[in-house]
């Protein structure tokens, strides 16, 4: 996962390297995703996310399609 | 009872990692938590084969203490006086928010160079005009956790 400055350079950096393109996430939505997955992670109390808890989380930040199915 | 053992050894060494920067090796996990080094590297195993950290393949150890890694890569996060690297723009973002502190994340926009950075204030990313790309389908991530 990688920053980028803007769509165009996204595109020109895929075709660039050959790369097909992904999925993009604005700052707050990685920020959002961020939190959840790795907020506790110190924590005694951290375990994985199940399937279903991470597709929940998924869906709650509008990341669905293709590209975030987890059980394909 | 390993399960307590692997989550004392996952604090432990996530205490260490981010109070030193640099993550502990199995021996110096073993010295500070008064056990044998062989039941450590077991434990070890286990926290990596349950993807809760990842170890290198030769020495078996820490490479990734995810979001932390061990080793440098071009997503540099300063908090305080500490710096530790992310294995990509999202876990640095993931360190950001492990700590719960102010911090900066500094990059590069990969098609161009331009330097690139992220503040975190309060608990809140300062608007910035950047996107994150993830060219892995979320269900491969692991295939490959270190492409990824």
């Amino acid at each position: 996962m990688l920053l980028f400055r803007g769509e165009e350079h996204i595109d020109r950096w895929c075709s660039q390297w050959r790369q097909a393109r992904g999925a993009t996430l604005t700052i707050d939505q990685a920020w959002r995703l961020a939190r959840a997955w790795y907020g506790n992670k110190m924590e005694t109390h951290w375990r994985r996310h199940t399937l279903d808890e991470t597709e929940a989380l998924l869906n709650e930040l509008g990341l669905t399609g293709s590209f975030w199915n987890l059980r394909g | 009872m390993t399960g307590t053992l692997d989550t004392n050894v996952r604090v432990e060494l996530y205490r260490e990692f981010v109070e030193t920067g640099r993550p502990p090796s199995a021996s110096h996990l073993a010295e500070m938590m008064g056990k044998p080094a062989a039941d450590i590297r077991a434990a070890m195993e286990r926290l990596a084969a349950g993807k809760a950290i990842v170890l290198q393949p030769e020495s078996r150890e820490i490479l990734m203490a995810n979001p932390l890694c061990a080793v440098p890569t071009p997503h540099l996060v300063r908090a305080g006086t500490r710096s530790f690297f992310g294995s990509c723009v999202w876990d640095a973002m993931g360190v950001m928010a492990m700590l719960k502190t102010d911090a900066t994340l500094e990059t590069s926009c990969p098609c161009c160079g331009e330097s690139m950075a992220i503040g975190v204030r309060d608990g809140q990313p300062a608007p910035d005009p950047g996107l994150i790309h993830f060219a892995i389908p979320a269900r491969r991530w692991w295939e490959d956790i270190v492409f990824t």
